[in-house]
C-alpha cells in the first residue's frame, strides 16, 4: 500500500531536486542518496550530518532512476552541485559504466590507514576492476526474522529459534495456524520479498542464487514453498510491504524482513519482539548482505570537501550513529556497540549470528545487470506469482522463468555472483529451459 | 476578405499548438519508443579522440585484445585531474572480420587500465532500429491477459453501477426536497479526495484488523477476524475494488448528470404531467432521452477513466496479485523494477486504442439513437 506514497514523495524528491541550485551555496556539500529518501529518515541523516565539521553538508533524499538521470546530466554539462553520492551497490553498476565516478583508491587507502573496511566490500566497490574504486563501502543492512514473544509457545520442542531449518519454521507457523486458528507468520510479498527468494530460499535449498533456478532442488523448494509453508502464511501477505506494521498491529506473530523495515517494531516495544536468523535449508544458511556505498562524480565543485564528508562517514562514532538511528550496520572494524537500545542490539545479535553461522551463504545483490537490475527481481516475483498463486506446474514455469533469466544475463553479460561459482563471460543457468 | 478566410485558423492556432506540444510530440516519441530499439554498436577511431574518423564498430559484450593505451590527464572544472584511458583495441566485428581502432574508457570494461590486455565492449552510439519485440514481450508476459481481463471486468461492474447512482443522486437533487443542497455537499466529498486516498481508506476498512473487522467481532459475529484481502477471495478484493471506486468517482458522473438536468427545459416535463406520465414515464421518455448527449460525455469519460484505475488498486490488493492494465504500464516503466520505458509505450498505446475504440462505440451508438428519434 506504500507505493504510491513512496511515487509521491520521489516527486517531492524530484521537486528538491531541481530546486537544490537554487538553494545550494558555494560552501555547502550536496550528498545525494537513494537511502533514507523518505522524509524521517532523512531527518535523522541530517542530524548526523550536522556533526560534520568540514562544512554545511545538504543531505537531499532521491530515488534511483531521478538520481541517476540528474548525475548523467550534470556529468554532460562539465560540472555539477552534488558532491558525494551515496547509493545501494545496484545502483553503482550504471553510474560505472557510464564513466560518471572518480577513482577513490586513494582516498581508501587513508581510510584504511585508520580503520579497518570489510574486504569482501571494498572489492566489491571496485565492480570487478582491481584498480578503480568506484564507491567506498558505508554502510551494510540484511534481512532477517522477527517474532514476537508470544509466538515462542507454538515453537515445535527442542528447536533452537536461532538455528532454525525451514522446515522447523514451517511446522513452527502450522502449529500457530492450529492452536490460534489464524495464520500466523508473514512475508513481504508487496515488498522486498524478492530478496527473500533469491538471498535465502533459493540459496537455502540448491546452494546458487540464478545458475540452478530450475533445478530438481529448486523444484523441491518450490514444492515446499507451495504446500508446506505458504498454507500457513497470512494470507494478507500479499498487501504487506513494511512487516512492523502487520508485527505491531498483531496480525503475524513472525515475519521476515529488511533490518531497517522490522526495527520500528523493536524500537516501540523493545521487550515484546526477538530477531533470530533467517532459517537454513538442505544446501545452508543463504543470506544476503546489503551492501551501500559512497562515490564521488567527478564533476562536483568541490572534491576534497566531498572526500572529507566521505571520511566523516566512515568514522566509527559516525557509523555508531547510523546504526542506532536508522538500522544500517557499520563496514568497519571497532564499532562500538555497546550503548545500543535494548531493541537495536537485539536485532544486531541476530545479524551478527546470521552472518557468522557455520553454514552461512552470503548471496550477493545481483551485479552486473547495469541498468536492468530491477528485471531479475520481476522473474523471481513471476514464478512465485505463477506456481504458489496461480498454481502452475513448477517444472513448467520455473524453465519458463529461466529462459527470461539466461536472455538477461546473455544481454548484460554478467558474470555469475555469489553464491553461484564464478564465470568467464555471461553466466550461463545449468538448464536454461529453452 | 482575404483575412476573414485566415482568422479561423488564426484563432485555432494557440489550442493546435497546445495540442502539439503536449499531446502530439509526446504520442511520436511513446509510438518511436514503443516500435523502435536503440541497439548499441562502438565505433572504433583512428586516433585517440572523440570526433576522429571511424575505422570499423564492435558489438556490446564483444571480446577484445588491448594493443596499446594512451593516458590523458582532463583538468576539471573542479581543479581536480583525472586520467582517462583510451585503448587501440583489435577485435571481431559483425561480419567475421577484424578491426583496429581507438576507444574511450566509458566503453569498455577492463579488469586494471594499466596492464590488463584484454577488454569486453560494454557501450557504445545508439543505433536505432524498428522491431516488434516490445509488443511481443507486452503479448507474452504472463499477466497481459489478467491485466485485460481484471481491467475490463472493473469496468463492466463499475460503470453501470456508477451510472444507475449518479441519476438517482442527481434526481435527489434537482427533487428541490428540503435539504437537497446538504446532499450535493455531502456526495462532493469524495471528489476532493484523491484515488490513493481512497484506497487506503477501503484497505483499512476491509484489512484484517480493519474497521469491519473489529466490528464484526466486537459485535460477536466472528470469532476471528475474517481475511477479505487474500489471494484465494479474488471476488472480495474485486468487490472491495468497485465498492471503493464506486465511493470515489460516482460524484464525477453526478456533476455532469446534474448539469444535463439543468437543460432540461421544465415545460417538457410538466407538460408530461399535464398528459398523466408518472415519475417512471417521465424518467424513461423525456429525462433519459434528453440527458442522453451529457450521458454520452459522462460514459466516455468514465471508460476512459476507468482504463487508468490505479492507486486504488494497488493501495487495496499490493498491486501484485490483481493487477491491471495501468499497473502493468508502471511496472515495465518503473526504474525499480523492468525499467523498460518501451514495454510500457506499448502498454499506453495499447490503452489509447481500446478507449479510443470504445469511445468511438459510444458516440456511433447514441448517435443512431438520436437519428430514430429523428426519423420517428
Amino acid at each position: 500500500m506504500n507505493t504510491k506514497i513512496r511515487l509521491l514523495l520521489s516527486l517531492i524528491a524530484l521537486v528538491m531536486l531541481v530546486s537544490v541550485p537554487v538553494l545550494a551555496q558555494d560552501d555547502t556539500i550536496t550528498f545525494i542518496s537513494t537511502q533514507f529518501n523518505v522524509v524521517e529518515e532523512g531527518e535523522r541523516a541530517r542530524a548526523i550530518l550536522a556533526g560534520f565539521e568540514g562544512g554545511t553538508v545538504e543531505f537531499v533524499g532521491s530515488e534511483e532512476g531521478p538520481m541517476i538521470d540528474l548525475l548523467r546530466a550534470e556529468a554532460q554539462s562539465g560540472q555539477g552541485v552534488q558532491d558525494v553520492v551515496g547509493a545501494l551497490h545496484g545502483t553503482f553498476p550504471t553510474l560505472a559504466s557510464e564513466d560518471l565516478l572518480f577513482d577513490l583508491t586513494d582516498l581508501l587507502a587513508e581510510i584504511e590507514a585508520e580503520y579497518d573496511v570489510a574486504d569482501a566490500y571494498v572489492e566489491l566497490g571496485r565492480m570487478g576492476t582491481d584498480d578503480y574504486q568506484y564507491y567506498i563501502p558505508w554502510m551494510q543492512a540484511t534481512f532477517t526474522m522477527a517474532a514476537h514473544n508470544d509466538a515462542l509457545q507454538y515453537l515445535p520442542e527442542g528447536v533452537d529459534v536461532n538455528a532454525l531449518t525451514w522446515e522447523q519454521l514451517a511446522e513452527w507457523a502450522e502449529n500457530m495456524y492450529n492452536e490460534t486458528g489464524e495464520a500466523k507468520l508473514g512475508l513481504p510479498v508487496a515488498g522486498l520479498f524478492h530478496r527473500f527468494l533469491q538471498g535465502y530460499l533459493f540459496p537455502s535449498f540448491t546452494g546458487g542464487m540464478v545458475t540452478r533456478f530450475n533445478s530438481a532442488d529448486a523444484v523441491e523448494m518450490m514444492r515446499f514453498l507451495r504446500d508446506d509453508l505458504w498454507p500457513y502464511v497470512n494470507p494478507q501477505s500479499i498487501s504487506y510491504e513494511f512487516m512492523n506494521e502487520p508485527l505491531l498491529s498483531g496480525e503475524v506473530l513472525v515475519a521476515f524482513d529488511h533490518v531497517a523495515r522490522l526495527k520500528p517494531a523493536f524500537d516501540e516495544q523493545p521487550e515484546n519482539f526477538i530477531a533470530f536468523p533467517a532459517p537454513a535449508g538442505p544446501a545452508g544458511r543463504g543470506f544476503m548482505p546489503v551492501i551501500a556505498g559512497l562515490g564521488i562524480p567527478f564533476t562536483t565543485s568541490d572534491p576534497e570537501a566531498a572526500e572529507a564528508v566521505i571520511r566523516f562517514m566512515l568514522m566509527p562514532e559516525t557509523q555508531a550513529q547510523v546504526l542506532t538511528e536508522l538500522g544500517f550496520y557499520p563496514v568497519i572494524a571497532g564499532v562500538d556497540e555497546s550503548s545500543l537500545p535494548e531493541g537495536a542490539a537485539r536485532q544486531a545479535a541476530a545479524v551478527a549470528a546470521q552472518a557468522t553461522a557455520e553454514d552461512a551463504i552470503p548471496s550477493l545483490l545481483p551485479v552486473g545487470l547495469g541498468a536492468r537490475g530491477g528485471e531479475i527481481n520481476q522473474i523471481f516475483r513471476n514464478a512465485f506469482t505463477r506456481i504458489v498463486i496461480d498454481g502452475e506446474d513448477i517444472q513448467t514455469a520455473l524453465d519458463a522463468e529461466a529462459a527470461t533469466l539466461q536472455t538477461l544475463l546473455n544481454e548484460t553479460g554478467a558474470a555469475c555472483w555469489a553464491p553461484d561459482p564464478a564465470s568467464e563471460g555471461p553466466c550461463q543457468l545449468e538448464s536454461s529451459g529453452m | 476578405m482575404q483575412r476573414a478566410k485566415w482568422t479561423p485558423y488564426l484563432l485555432l492556432l494557440p489550442s493546435l499548438i497546445y495540442l502539439a506540444i503536449f499531446f502530439l510530440y509526446p504520442m511520436t516519441q511513446a509510438f518511436q519508443l514503443a516500435f523502435t530499439r536503440e541497439g548499441q554498436s562502438l565505433n572504433l577511431r583512428a586516433e585517440a579522440a572523440a570526433d576522429s574518423a571511424v575505422t570499423g564498430n564492435l558489438a556490446l559484450q564483444t571480446e577484445v585484445r588491448v594493443i596499446e593505451r594512451q593516458q590523458i590527464d582532463e583538468v576539471l572544472p573542479n581543479g581536480a585531474t583525472r586520467p582517462i584511458f583510451w585503448y587501440y583495441v583489435s577485435g571481431t566485428d559483425a561480419n567475421g572480420s577484424t578491426v583496429e581502432g581507438w576507444v574511450n574508457q566509458r566503453s569498455v570494461f577492463i579488469e586494471n587500465r594499466r596492464t590488463s590486455e584484454t577488454a569486453r565492449v560494454t557501450s557504445g552510439e545508439a543505433v536505432r532500429e524498428w522491431t516488434f519485440d516490445h509488443l511481443n514481450r507486452m503479448l507474452t508476459d504472463f499477466r497481459f491477459g489478467t491485466a485485460v481481463s481484471t481491467t475490463l471486468l472493473l469496468m463492466v461492474l463499475i460503470i453501470p453501477a456508477q451510472f444507475v447512482l449518479a441519476i438517482i443522486m442527481a434526481l435527489v437533487l434537482q427533487s428541490q426536497i428540503r435539504g437537497s443542497s446538504l446532499f450535493l455537499y455531502i456526495y462532493a466529498i469524495p471528489l476532493g479526495i484523491s484515488d490513493l486516498v481512497a484506497g487506503i481508506l477501503w484497505f483499512a476498512i476491509f484489512t484484517q484488523r480493519g474497521f469491519l473487522n473489529s466490528l464484526l467481532v466486537s459485535a460477536g459475529f466472528l470469532d476471528l477476524p475474517f481475511i477479505f484481502i487474500q489471494a484465494d477471495h479474488m471476488a472480495w478484493m474485486i468487490t472491495i475494488i468497485v465498492l471503493a471506486e464506486i465511493w470515489r468517482a460516482t460524484s464525477i458522473v453526478m456533476v455532469i448528470v446534474v448539469s444535463g438536468l439543468q437543460a432540461i427545459p421544465r415545460d417538457y416535463l410538466e407538460a408530461g404531467e399535464v398528459f398523466g406520465a408518472g415519475l417512471w414515464q417521465r424518467l424513461r421518455y423525456i429525462i433519459l432521452p434528453l440527458l442522453k448527449p451529457s450521458l454520452q460525455v459522462a460514459l466516455i469519460l468514465r471508460t476512459i477513466l476507468a482504463f487508468q484505475v490505479f492507486a486504488v488498486v494497488i493501495a487495496i490488493t499490493g498491486g501484485d496479485i490483481v493487477t491491471v492494465l495501468s499497473n502493468e504500464t508502471f511496472r515495465w516503466y518503473d526504474p525499480g523494477r523492468f525499467n523498460n520505458p518501451s514495454v510500457a509505450a506499448v502498454y499506453a498505446g495499447f490503452i489509447m486504442i481500446i478507449s479510443l475504440a470504445i469511445s468511438l462505440f459510444y458516440m456511433r451508438a447514441v448517435r443512431s439513437q438520436e437519428e430514430s428519434v429523428k426519423a420517428a
